[in-house]
């Protein structure tokens, strides 16, 4: 699903974010990123959605060459990629059922189509009661499912989370958890960027270590009976 | 990238999007719509300065403009005194007047011709000499000579017209003497000029303010909706689908403006302005300024939407590169 060869990145001329990249993710994988701040997480995760494009370097996605699409070609692309981030990016003015619409109707769904879909992923994540509140009054938590709702709303082939439970207590990273698992065994590929151990360990994913821009190490935890746990 | 492009489009096998109700140009166009009248009602603060900043600068425009036209206008009347008289030491038989009176008509500007007569003439001197009549007892009217009076149309009374008028009709037999107030047309026609030039620069420097105040509001505006646009295209909105309901925003809030500016615009002109331009007219018996003609009134509203519109498209270039 998703191929990295040989990829790198620099920002400026002296300081590499990202040096000479190998990353296979098959489709339905689950997988977190792992390593210090400023290992290149977030430039990883940012290469996979379109918004840099590497120095030199293959990025495929199902087959495609990315760094190859053309302005217009990439907003088609993040149509088959739900993204969520620390801070969740979520519109402040709006109510949390525009928030999620919003992905919908970039798509040109109708509107009876979006007002059922919409209400369905915000059932799933539990907020289905505040969909008429301003994002301003939920919890961190219930802004993060937001946002999920928002990732998830028009099924994508692939979720990209960068430090999604970063501003999260434990009983919320653990409801986030359980969604990017439910999201990972409908087939959706998942890759979460994170240097939170707890979430890591609880994961019992593969992890790819990133440090200084380069891929250290990588771990299989796949053990079978581990998503029965959450 | 372009011959890659070309070499291999076939294997762009991205993602269309699915087809589904509320789709077609109509129903977009009613999408984008909604889009842009709830983005004003939700950012109304925003939007209210906006506007009043287009109400503004529109107001200080067309309040320049109430003046120009008046002035031109003014101008016109004062231009009618722009007039060329033939003198005749002899009182003219009808047959005469009639023949002279065609060959003056066969020039070309003419707007008007009439026949003063010596009684005529010593009516006017009389009357110019209102009070001390006395000056004229034993004048009689044969000491005064005939003219006719020529009155030009509007667009031949420039210096260079009128001196060639003067010159064709020289060439009329029977004319000899010929008047006109050479300095007067000169100095008027100088004048209008000036006024004219000052009237175009101080209106290209006001129209220039004006675009740059508005596209800056506009900048600053979407500036603070530059989550929006990210989110936008985060989520695979298209440029076109980010821009569309901002463009239309711009119009809106520009046409707002200009409704705005010319409603403002007339209760200052009811309220104050309408009875205060008998300074420029000579006589006292005509009114006061003129409301803006309904040409300029249209060019204002067009105007308003234009520099919302186009002030919207040159700002949000500038943030859609998430």
């Amino acid at each position: 699903m998703i191929q990295l060869h040989n990829v790198s990145l620099t920002y400026q001329k002296d300081a590499s974010a990202l040096n000479n990249i190998n990353l296979k993710i098959g489709k339905g994988e689950f997988v977190f990123l792992t390593g210090p701040s400023g290992a290149g997480k977030t430039s990883l995760l940012r290469l996979l959605y379109g918004a840099i494009i590497p120095n030199s370097g293959q990025v495929l996605i199902d087959g495609q060459n990315i760094t190859r699409l053309s302005a217009s070609q990439i907003p088609l692309l993040r149509r088959s990629i739900g993204v969520v981030f620390q801070d969740f990016k979520l519109l402040q003015n709006r109510t949390v059922f525009e928030n999620v619409a919003i992905s919908l109707e970039v798509l040109g769904w109708g509107r009876g189509d979006i007002g059922k879909k919409t209400m369905h992923m915000l059932k799933q994540m539990g907020i289905e009661s505040k969909y008429n509140l301003s994002t301003q009054r939920l919890s961190g938590g219930e802004q993060q499912r937001v946002a999920l709702a928002r990732a998830l709303v028009n099924d994508p082939k692939i979720l990209l989370a960068d430090e999604p439970t970063g501003n999260l207590d434990d009983a919320n990273k653990n409801q986030i958890l359980t969604i990017f698992k439910e999201a990972n065994i409908r087939g959706t590929t998942v890759v979460v960027a994170t240097h939170d151990r707890r979430l890591i360990e609880q994961g019992h994913k593969r992890i790819v270590m990133l440090n200084k821009g380069e891929i250290v190490e990588q771990v299989e935890k796949e053990t079978a009976g581990d998503d029965q746990a959450f | 990238m372009n011959k890659w492009k070309k070499k291999q489009p076939e294997t762009i096998k991205l993602f269309k999007r699915p087809t589904l109700a509320g789709d077609g140009f109509g129903g977009r166009a009613r999408f984008y719509l909604s889009r842009a009248v709830t983005n004003i009602r939700q950012n109304i603060f925003v939007n209210v300065v906006t506007i009043g900043t287009i109400t503004l600068a529109l107001l200080i425009v067309s309040l320049f403009l109430l003046v120009f036209v008046n002035l031109e206008s003014a101008a016109e009347n004062w231009s009618e005194r722009v007039q060329v008289t033939v003198y005749f030491d002899k009182e003219l038989a009808p047959q005469e007047q009639i023949a002279i009176r065609e060959k003056i008509f066969a020039l070309s500007g003419v707007s008007r011709v009439s026949y003063v007569s010596r009684a005529e003439a010593l009516k006017r001197f009389k009357s110019r000499l209102r009070g001390q009549e006395t000056l004229l007892e034993g004048v009689r009217p044969e000491v005064l000579p005939t003219s006719f009076e020529i009155a030009l149309k509007r667009s031949h009374r420039d210096t260079v017209s009128v001196e060639n008028f003067v010159t064709a009709l020289k060439r009329i037999q029977g004319i000899t003497e010929v008047q006109y107030g050479e300095e007067w047309v000169r100095r008027f026609n100088s004048f209008l000029n000036f006024m004219r030039l000052l009237g175009a620069l101080l209106g290209g420097f006001l129209v220039i303010a004006v675009v740059f105040i508005v596209s800056n509001t506009i900048k600053l505006t979407i500036y603070s909706r530059r989550d929006e646009l990210e989110v936008m295209s985060l989520v695979g909105a298209t440029r076109f689908f980010i821009k569309a309901p901002f463009l239309l925003e711009g119009l809106l809030q520009g046409f707002a403006g200009s409704v705005l500016a010319i409603a403002l615009l007339f209760c200052l002109y009811e309220g104050f302005l309408h009875n205060a331009g008998n300074f420029l007219a000579f006589n006292t018996v005509t009114s006061g300024l003129n409301f803006l003609p309904l040409e300029f009134i249209f060019g204002l509203l067009l105007a308003g939407a234009m520099l919302g519109f186009i002030g919207s498209l040159t700002s949000i270039k500038r943030f859609i590169n998430v």
